[in-house]
């Protein structure tokens, strides 16, 4: 059982190993023929049109997160449809329901969903024998090249949203692209600048050289010499997905990491991560220091996801947490004007903020004319021109990502208020954080979501103090180790 | 329990002291029902920014916003509903026309295991759904019936029909076989028998079996995720997808609430006289 | 399901003419229909399902099964979590399912009692069982918000600042108090039949007696309802354990696991963790447990219902 599972050739025959003959052949055969059936038909094709014409009068499905820019391109489909005649179904889900039908969509071998929102650590590790290389679609002649080509995406983004395995295939082109960073209240940052500058002994305003102590010895400053807000600092400390984004930031700052495997298990993503490194000197120091910001933080920070605490800071109850920058609109509409953004501060090895960008894929279980009109879509949907429209949209506001796209000039524009896309005040940000050696990627590794299951829960133990920093992360070491040990099984 | 008795009335008049406390308990039990859903009907007229206002507002310009985002644009709630109505229609009356069929043979039958035959039944309904997911989308994707009403019709069946055969056995059971057999001198078959004799009867379980697995199947969740597709999506479903990477949009999400509970509150309503009378003659012999 | 009808229960009846040939008579031809859709989505699926208990689940490129012995089944011995699940499971049902009978029982009577505005005050009180747990878990999560929830600003007037949903022991209190608020109006609905079932003559012969409001309650009253207390306690019990969309709208499990029921485990199992093989083995062991408890109600009502 130590060694993972043989996973790499896409859409593998059955092998069909000897036990798996003699136990529950019966069964297992009565459900593969099952599953062989079903299913739709190939795609409409017409050799004579243009590239983005051929496929006119297919019906594409996308299952997508409900997220900005699937929200902004679902509410105005007419110039896809217009420019391909192709028409397109997108059924929105939550990211764990979306997981869940994905998996059940592949494991019936003949796909529903045509262009998957493929969440580089619950779907794109688990499957990427599932989804085509986009380059095959990038270099055929019949079909629309890619326009600026693969390397016009923002190359952290590309690798962690894109790829898996470290083949070169790029199975999803970069679609959304959270990632978290210093949110804070500048209007209360200036007004106490001075006063906190002589209680503290150092300049607060968030810069490149603040580090994790100041930031607590600010959010402890805030609880102590203000009523301007109830708390200084908050968090998503929630037993959740979000808990393990807010402690990864500290883990890496302290220089510790999940895996043996180091930043590559992260950036590029492995079957085989190595040991798993939580119990480190570093990592416990992290986790130590973890807890006891979270002893001065709003009490609310442990029943919080990132949305209640995007809802508590909006709400004015605290002066600063770390978040996603996408929130930065909805920052801008509570409170206009008083929200200032910077990168997370940095721990004794460097600064790191988590990255949660996902790409689109195209599915290899269906017929290949369906890929291609797939293909049409996904290079329209992150094409620059739609980024600009997402970012312009009035339902949508997700964050392009693509270099062209930021220097637009009325892009750059938008970074200073007043802003007509309110998620570009965060970008100088975010582009300081994407570099490679401050982006915070949590291990792209097929069996993440159980290991991130082990973290949260073990994290949310020890906030609960129930363990101590030592204790918690030894447990979750023991944990992930068995978990990888078990491999992957897909 | 209720404390203080003074002498010996009947039960429904009790002393003073007690009738008191009986009312008291009533308006806490009422308050602590109520709040909730009064909350919620109330958060779904305001306007986005005081849903979640820190301070509990109930003074506020009622607005209709929230019902008119969710009738309106990208997501219309209107297909949703109609599948809703028509799935959760279809399946509780199926299940009420098998049940009765299936809980009168059950409870006329003299077959021997009879008693195993009925706890199988009733045990179907206990299986964890997530478990037994995976196996039914796969049969029901051989079936086509992926992403097709007939297909959640049937996957309520599957919880809803031993429900229904085991209630209906009930109220079967404790109607004397004399009925029938005095119908059967009197020249009926024994379909005509249990259609014109039997079946009249038991209106009330008939209703209270109908509307409760209408509940069931109206507000499942688990089997409409993964046996739904674009065209099939109900309405817990649509409630889920308000659940959005960067939040949840409250009013809207309190809105939809709403839209899912008020129409099983209504048919649970009109119908509560003959639940309390159905559940009386079934469960009272419950088997 | 299929293993379930082995012979359990010794019948006490005697069996005296039973016909031999079982199902083909009218009662078979009426059972028919309803047992070939009951048995096509049940029996199937099981099968399945212990199949892939003893498999490792491939979903890629079309759903195909290894054969993995017991290595599943083993597991389950080794899994540190899994005891404690258990042991929270049984907390949480204890709890649930104790509190809406109790509850249920007290408010029935009290309506029972109520010589004006019974009508009214039972359609009121219904309400929360026709509305879909999911919503519930949506909703509690909505009132417990430690910004804009009402009860939370509730509970802060009164003095408690604490956050609901962040200590262990008040999530666990709060998804089991948004469970019964639930599921209480449906056991108070069938206590409420039992109870207008009950011969008035009987009730009166105890007040001549001079029996004591108390004294009826508990010598008449309970045990005259007690058959369809019963009733109400095997619907709950059969639901109790694998409900869990209120816990994972809410807490999702947390904090520091003290909400992960068995149901929350099996969830996560299959869906988040595509373990189908170990998620088996929890849906059959979760099943066998129900079926252990239902069992036990069944034939205690069985006696009852005799009795009477």
């Amino acid at each position: 059982m130590g060694s993972p599972p043989p996973s790499s050739a896409p859409r593998p025959a059955p092998p069909l190993s000897r036990r798996s003959v003699l136990r529950g052949a019966a069964g297992a055969g009565a459900m593969g023929l099952l599953a062989a059936c079903g299913g739709r038909s190939d795609a409409a094709f017409h050799a004579d049109a243009g590239p983005w014409r051929r496929y006119a009068g297919t019906t594409v499905n996308f299952i997508s997160e409900n997220t900005a820019p699937t929200a902004a391109i679902a509410a105005d489909l007419t110039p896809f449809t217009e420019l391909t005649g192709i028409r397109v179904n997108i059924v929105t889900l939550e990211l764990s329901a979306l997981a869940q039908k994905v998996a059940l969509d592949l494991a019936s071998g003949n796909g529903e969903y045509d262009v998957v929102y493929a969440d580089p650590y619950q779907v794109l590790a688990p499957y990427a024998p599932a989804f085509a290389d986009l380059r095959e679609f990038a270099e055929d002649p019949g079909l629309p090249r890619l326009p600026g080509g693969f390397g016009d995406f923002i190359p952290t983004h590309l690798d962690a949203a894109g790829r898996f395995g470290g083949d070169g295939k790029v199975l999803a082109l970069p679609y959304d692209c959270p990632t978290m960073v210093w949110q804070y209240r500048a209007d209360l940052f200036e007004r106490y600048r001075d006063r906190m500058a002589d209680d503290l002994g150092f300049d607060p305003m968030p810069s490149d050289d603040t580090t994790w102590e100041q930031y607590y010895a600010i959010a402890e400053w805030f609880n102590d010499k203000t009523d301007a807000v109830r708390y200084g600092t908050g968090h998503q400390a929630k037993q959740h997905d979000a808990l393990m984004c807010d402690f990864s930031n500290l883990l890496w700052s302290y220089g510790g990491d999940y895996f043996d495997g180091g930043r590559r298990v992260g950036r590029v993503g492995t079957l085989d991560p190595g040991d798993c490194r939580l119990d480190s000197d570093a990592a416990i120091e992290g986790a130590a220091f973890y807890q006891r910001l979270l002893r001065i933080a709003d009490p609310g920070s442990r029943t919080w996801d990132w949305d209640g605490l995007g809802a508590a800071f909006r709400a004015g109850r605290i002066a600063m947490c770390p978040n996603w920058h996408e929130y930065a609109a909805s920052n801008e509409a509570a409170m206009p004007g008083k929200v200032g953004y910077a990168r997370l501060p940095k721990g004794p090895a460097r600064s790191a903020g988590m990255y949660g960008g996902t790409g689109i894929a195209v599915s290899d279980v269906i017929p290949e004319r369906r890929r291609q009109a797939a293909w049409l879509f996904v290079n329209w949907a992150t094409a620059p021109r739609t980024q600009l429209a997402n970012l312009a949209s009035e339902v949508g506001g997700g964050t392009p990502t693509r270099t062209s796209v930021y220097g637009l000039p009325r892009v750059t524009e938008a970074q200073h208020r007043p802003s007509k896309m309110a998620n570009m005040l965060s970008a100088t940000a975010v582009k300081e954080t994407w570099r490679s050696d401050t982006i915070g990627l949590r291990p792209k590794i097929p069996m993440w979501a159980e290991c991130d299951t082990a973290v949260y829960t073990q994290l949310s133990g020890m906030l609960a103090g129930d363990a101590s920093p030592e204790s918690a992360m030894r447990a979750a070491t023991s944990r992930i180790d068995r978990i990888v040990a078990r491999g992957w099984v897909n | 329990m209720t404390a203080s008795t003074t002498g010996a009335g009947p039960l429904e008049h009790g002393g003073r002291g007690s009738r008191i406390l009986v009312r008291v308990l009533v308006v806490t039990a009422l308050i602590w029902t109520l709040v909730p859903l009064g909350w919620m009907l109330l958060s779904s007229f305001k306007p986005t920014a005081e849903v979640t206002a820190a301070t509990p507002d109930v003074w506020f310009g009622p607005t209709l916003d929230n019902y008119r985002n969710l009738f309106s644009g990208g997501n219309n709630l209107g297909p949703y509903l109609r599948n809703s109505v028509v799935a959760a229609g279809c399946s509780a009356l199926l299940a009420t026309a098998l049940g009765a069929l299936a809980g009168y043979g059950l409870a006329r039958t003299k077959a021997r295991g009879k008693h195993h035959l009925s706890f199988w039944i009733i045990s179907t309904r206990m299986a964890p759904i997530a478990a037994v997911v995976l196996p039914i989308f796969l049969i029901f994707r051989t079936l086509g019936l992926i992403d097709t009403l007939p297909g959640l019709v049937l996957a309520y069946l599957s919880f809803n029909l031993p429900f229904a055969i085991w209630l209906l056995n009930a109220f079967f059971a404790q109607l004397p076989p004399a009925l029938e057999e005095s119908a059967q001198v009197a020249g009926c078959t024994s379909w005509q028998a249990f259609r014109h004799v039997i079946l009249p009867l038991t209106r009330p379980g008939l209703v209270t079996t109908f509307v409760l697995c209408l509940v069931f199947s109206w507000n499942d969740y688990a089997f409409a995720l993964v046996l739904s597709g674009p065209r099939t999506q109900t309405l817990p479903i649509a409630a889920s997808q308000l659940v959005t990477q960067t939040g949840i949009d409250w009013g809207q999400l309190t809105a939809i609430g709403t839209v899912v509970v008020v129409p099983m509150m209504l048919v649970g309503l009109a119908v509560r006289r003959w639940l309390v009378t159905g559940l009386t003659m079934g469960a009272v012999t419950g088997e | 399901m299929g293993s379930l009808t082995t012979g359990l229960r010794r019948d006490g009846r005697s069996s005296g003419r039973r016909s031999r040939i079982p199902l083909p008579g009218f009662a078979g031809r009426m059972m028919a229909p309803g047992l070939l859709v009951l048995a096509g989505v049940s029996l199937l699926p099981f099968a399945a399902v212990v199949i892939m208990s003893f498999s490792r689940v491939h979903l890629l490129g079309g759903l195909r099964l290894e054969g993995a012995g017991a290595d599943n089944w083993t597991r389950l011995f080794t899994d540190p979590d899994m005891a404690w699940a258990w042991a929270r499971t049984a907390g949480y049902f204890l709890l649930t399912v104790g509190g809406e009978m109790v509850l249920g029982t007290l408010l029935a009577i009290c309506l029972w009692r109520l010589r004006h505005g019974r009508n009214a005050a039972l359609s009121l009180l219904l309400l929360p069982m026709f509305v879909a747990p999911v919503i519930v878990g949506l909703l509690g999560r909505f009132l417990t918000d430690s910004t804009f929830g009402l009860y939370s600003w509730l509970l802060g007037q009164a003095g408690y600042h604490g956050d609901l949903m962040g200590d262990k022991t008040t999530a666990f209190l709060s998804v089991t108090l948004m469970d019964i608020w639930e599921w209480t109006p449906l056991v108070t609905l069938i206590a409420l039949a039992g109870l207008t079932s009950v011969p008035s003559s009987v009730l009166e012969a105890a007040s001549l007696d001079g029996a004591g409001m108390p004294r009826t309650l508990r010598h008449i009253v309970l045990p005259a309802i007690a058959p369809v207390l019963l009733v109400a306690l095997l619907i709950r019990s059969m639901d109790a354990l694998r409900y869990f969309d209120i816990i994972w709208n809410t807490t999702g499990g947390g904090p520091a696991d003290a909400t992960k029921t068995a149901s929350v485990r099996l969830y996560e199992t299959a869906f988040r963790f595509f373990d189908f093989g170990y998620a088996a083995v929890t849906g059959l062991l979760m099943l066998a447990v129900t079926t252990v408890v239902a069992r036990y109600f069944v034939r205690l009502l069985d006696r009852k219902g005799l009795a009477r």
